[in-house]
């Protein structure tokens, strides 16, 4: 088993690492030229900054919204298994097949501009690159492909709390918004971390949603800017080192989540 | 003692063993018999040539498995066998900018073996194949040219004027593919050369002309051109959100496939600056890596895929051109004019060492214009300083 994780692990791990350190020209070891190339490139910079803020809107958004579709759909009402399995839809279809289409509804002559145009308002650019539009389209498409993972992890934590609990603060008096600040939500708070934390963490990896829909340059992140690289460049060298940054934010990022949650 | 019922049924068995083997050991010098040809070719172009391969493979009794790659995969592909000193690739095609990189990878070719193949070919293309010797054999050329609707414009620009007037005519409906890739150096390098200046030079007049130009132009470019990559910017042809672009030949064949070629949408030869027209030399060459596990079939396949009459089926075909000096473009006139009327001014990349910084900043040069709204002068100044500062190997005189 450690010769299995070894070889599929730790391996490809350090041979990445080295090739972050390394000349791709001369192949001297160590160095930080790739380093001082990704530190010229504004490209480098925007992607770091959008890897930054598209997953903490993509999750707050995610947040909110599968919150609000657990509060609903953990109330019993005619039709709610069905309403519970359309919510989910978007996480079972294949990533690329919802960016295919996602991408065919908000191009220029696509399906949303065409909804636009059919009640009299004029179309948008909804994937100019570089626009906040095309930011802003790229954080829902994120969060409605995404949300179900959130709404499950939260419809499960709702399903765990007594209802008695519920039914002694409504006849203490309690309001529907007083439950849910004073009971629900403290009650919720493990499962709030452990899902912001699992989100979170994968929310860093975003890739395929600004690619298809943007390019590269629209929107970039670490991950299609170190794919950019690898791909456009054949430097795979710049590729590992922009990686490497990417692999370092996860695990910076996860650790004091981590606290967080083993604290609640 | 074993019975004599269970010695016949081991004998049986045996024998059945014994037919199986023999079935076996055909299929076995069958795969001996297998030739691993990896090429660039999109999925609609597998079938004829696929189709062309059937001659040798009866001729010669080799099998060809044609593996369908993207440049940068084969090139990958080689470099990991060439590593591993052992693979299963005989023959590859690899994109013309990257030959010199490959070079290592792929093994010097025997120049007799190849006999009259190589003398019909267009000198300056072997010279291209040839890095320390001659390890690259043109198996295709291809160059860009104007692509534009021609149900909208009427007829193609001919001139940086007429290009400028059809673009104010038509704001935002104009495609560049300025994603940052090897394909928007080649839509940039015409306009300079075209200028009069030069690939090497960020600090000419021509280029500077050039640049001027271009920041003319881009008010008009379509938003999405900052993404624009060979296969998005033919979508947006196709759906009519623009109305002109620079491609290669491959783009037509997509058009024509979906009924939108030669009507409504048409080639012409790229629009003549200063100092006349010019294009990007492009196109694949095919190359024996160093572990190839059958160098001298693959080298007879090479000599069959570059003789004149399979040369002569993939341009009917596939609308390629040939670097044979007897096979003349008489392609479909509507569908490849403008490609067939820019042979005479194709240029090629400089072929540096730094090729990929200096791509690179012709790049950024562009697109800080056209996308940044930078002056062309500081756009280039940055470019030239950065060129002058980051650049490891001396400057050739080509370009």
């Amino acid at each position: 088993m450690v010769a299995l994780l070894a070889t599929l692990l730790a391996y490809p791990v350090l041979y990445a690492v080295r090739l972050a350190f390394t000349d791709p020209l001369t192949g001297h070891f160590p160095s930080l030229v790739n380093y001082a190339q990704l530190g010229r490139d504004a490209l480098f910079w925007r992607a770091v900054r959008n890897n930054a803020l598209l997953p903490l809107a993509s999750v707050v958004v995610e947040l909110v919204v599968g919150l609000a579709l657990a509060l609903f759909l953990s109330r019993r009402f005619p039709g709610r298994a069905a309403l519970r399995a359309l919510v989910v839809i978007p996480f079972a279809l294949p990533e690329i097949v919802v960016l295919t289409i996602m991408r065919y509804i908000f191009v220029r002559r696509g399906y949303a501009n065409a909804a636009l145009a059919a009640v009299g308002w004029p179309a948008l650019d909804w994937l100019t690159p570089g626009s906040a539009l095309a930011w802003i389209t790229v954080v829902l498409v994120d969060a409605w492909h995404v949300t179900p993972v959130m709404f499950l992890i939260l419809l499960a934590a709702l399903a765990g709390i007594p209802a008695e609990i519920g039914e002694a603060a409504q006849l203490d008096g309690a309001g529907p918004l007083a439950r849910f600040r004073y009971m629900t939500l403290p009650l919720l708070r493990p499962a709030l971390l452990a899902a912001v934390l699992l989100r979170g963490v994968d929310a860093l990896r975003i890739f395929a949603t600004p690619l298809v829909l943007t390019g590269v340059e629209g929107v970039p992140v670490l991950s299609s800017y170190a794919y950019h690289q690898w791909s456009d460049y054949g430097n795979d060298a710049a590729a590992a080192a922009a990686a490497l940054v990417l692999a370092l934010a996860s695990v910076a990022l996860s650790v004091p989540l981590l606290r967080l949650r083993e604290a609640a | 003692m074993p019975s004599a019922a269970r010695l016949i049924e081991r004998r049986l068995v045996w024998r059945g063993l014994l037919i199986a083997l023999l079935i076996a050991l055909p299929a076995c010098r069958q795969a001996t018999h297998t030739l691993v040809l990896a090429a660039a070719l999109l999925p609609s172009e597998l079938p004829p040539y696929r189709a062309v391969l059937s001659a040798f493979e009866h001729d010669t009794g080799w099998r060809v498995v044609v593996v369908p790659q993207q440049y940068a995969d084969i090139r990958r592909a080689l470099a990991a066998e060439a590593t591993a000193g052992s693979g299963t690739l005989d023959l590859v095609e690899l994109d013309i900018y990257s030959l010199a990189a490959a070079a290592a990878d792929v093994a010097v070719l025997d120049e007799a073996a190849l006999g009259d193949e190589l003398a019909a070919l267009i000198p300056s293309a072997v010279r291209v194949g040839d890095v320390d010797g001659l390890r690259f054999l043109p198996h295709r050329l291809t160059w860009q040219a104007l692509i534009y609707n021609h149900a909208v414009l009427g007829a193609p620009p001919r001139t940086w004027d007429e290009l400028l007037a059809v673009a104010r005519a038509h704001p935002g409906r104009i495609g560049i593919k300025g994603a940052l890739y090897e394909g928007l150096t080649c839509d940039v390098l015409p306009f300079v050369w075209s200028a009069g200046g030069s690939a090497l030079a960020f600090d000419d007049p021509g280029t500077r002309a050039a640049f001027h130009f271009l920041a003319a132009l881009a008010p008009s470019l379509n938003p999405q051109s900052a993404v624009f990559r060979e296969a998005s910017i033919a979508e947006a042809m196709a759906r009519g959100e623009i109305v002109l672009e620079l491609n290669w030949p491959f783009a037509m064949s997509l058009f024509a496939d979906q009924g939108l070629a030669p009507q409504p949408i048409r080639s012409a030869p790229l629009p003549a600056g200063p100092a006349g027209a010019a294009t990007v030399l492009g196109g694949g060459y095919l190359a024996i890596p160093r572990g190839a596990p059958h160098a001298t079939a693959a080298l007879g396949l090479a000599r069959f895929l570059l003789s004149a009459p399979v040369q002569r089926e993939l341009h009917q075909r596939l609308g390629w051109f040939s670097a044979r000096r007897d096979v003349a473009p008489t392609g479909d006139e509507t569908l490849l004019a403008g490609f067939a009327a820019m042979r005479d001014a194709v240029r090629a990349r400089p072929e540096i060492a730094d090729y990929p910084l200096l791509s690179r900043l012709w790049q950024e040069a562009f697109r800080a214009v056209a996308f940044e709204h930078v002056d062309p002068d500081t756009a280039l100044a940055t470019a030239a300083r950065r060129w002058n500062a980051e650049r490891r190997a001396a400057p050739s005189p080509q370009g």
